[in-house]
């Protein structure tokens, strides 16, 4: 599967993690928070940079400091802390279901990656990852592309009944 | 494409908000008519959420193999544990 390259990965945590640690230290943090903060802050650029919701031409450096930064006053006030942030630019927000819970409780999602790993690699290529249906044929080996965007549905079809039948479950219960 | 996919499509072209807004209120007044489809929609909003958890979890886990590779390196180690003494 297409995963974000290592060594971008470990340029980027060579060169800018130590400021977002410098950072997070001055605010009172710790490693740990840092490491946290820090990966919110990679996730985050990525998704926007595949969604191409990055401002244009914003270096990775500043991006990456500013989010965490972002992300590392959100932390600090849900401890109590009393900081203020100023107003967030657009392209700085955070998703609004980034920091949410699981939507599905933790023995349905062990059952649905037990019985649905292709099915949810799949989906996650298509709705995560954004990949085209060309590169999903290529990862995947599906023979045409007529076939990927079948075995999405019926992936989609799975998992959901998945669900269904668990809310249903519970409910009687 | 059989009913049940076609079904699938349809909530999804709701969901992504891909539908013209004609066919988007039919849909909406389907889904006030047929508990059904209804449901259909909860937990297919539902699997795209999941997704997007898990897309989330999975890249935290590689983050967290590369930061464990990086600390292996004695220079790096020191320019992060100095920032925390």
């Amino acid at each position: 599967m297409r995963h974000q390259d290592d060594q971008w990965l470990k340029e980027i945590y060579r060169d800018i993690f130590p400021r977002v640690a410098a950072m997070v230290r001055r605010m009172g943090g710790d490693l740990d928070m840092a490491k946290d903060i820090f990966q919110d802050a990679v996730i985050i650029y990525l998704e926007k940079q595949r969604q191409h919701t990055l401002p244009e031409q914003a270096p990775a450096m500043a991006y990456l400091v500013g989010i965490a930064r972002i992300c590392c006053v959100r932390k600090l006030k849900r401890e109590g802390e009393h900081i203020s942030l100023e107003q967030v630019p657009e392209e700085m927000v955070i998703p609004a279901d980034y920091y949410a819970p699981a939507p599905v409780q933790r023995p349905l999602l062990d059952y649905i990656k037990a019985t649905g790993k292709r099915c949810l690699e799949l989906l996650r290529a298509f709705y995560y990852d954004d990949l085209s249906i060309s590169e999903i044929a290529s990862d995947f080996q599906f023979k045409n592309p007529h076939t990927v965007s079948v075995q999405k549905y019926k992936c989609l079809e799975k998992v959901r009944t998945q669900l269904q039948q668990m809310d249903y479950a519970e409910t009687v219960s | 494409m059989r009913k049940q996919l076609a079904d699938t499509r349809e909530i999804e072209q709701y969901l992504e908000q891909q539908m013209p807004a004609a066919s988007r209120l039919l849909f909406q007044v389907r889904m006030l008519l047929d508990p059904m489809i209804k449901e259909k929609v909860a937990a297919q909003r539902k699997v795209l959420q999941l997704v997007r958890w898990l897309g989330r979890e999975e890249k935290k886990k590689q983050l967290d193999q590369v930061f464990g590779q990086l600390m292996q390196d004695e220079t790096f180690h020191h320019t992060i544990t100095t920032i925390f003494k």
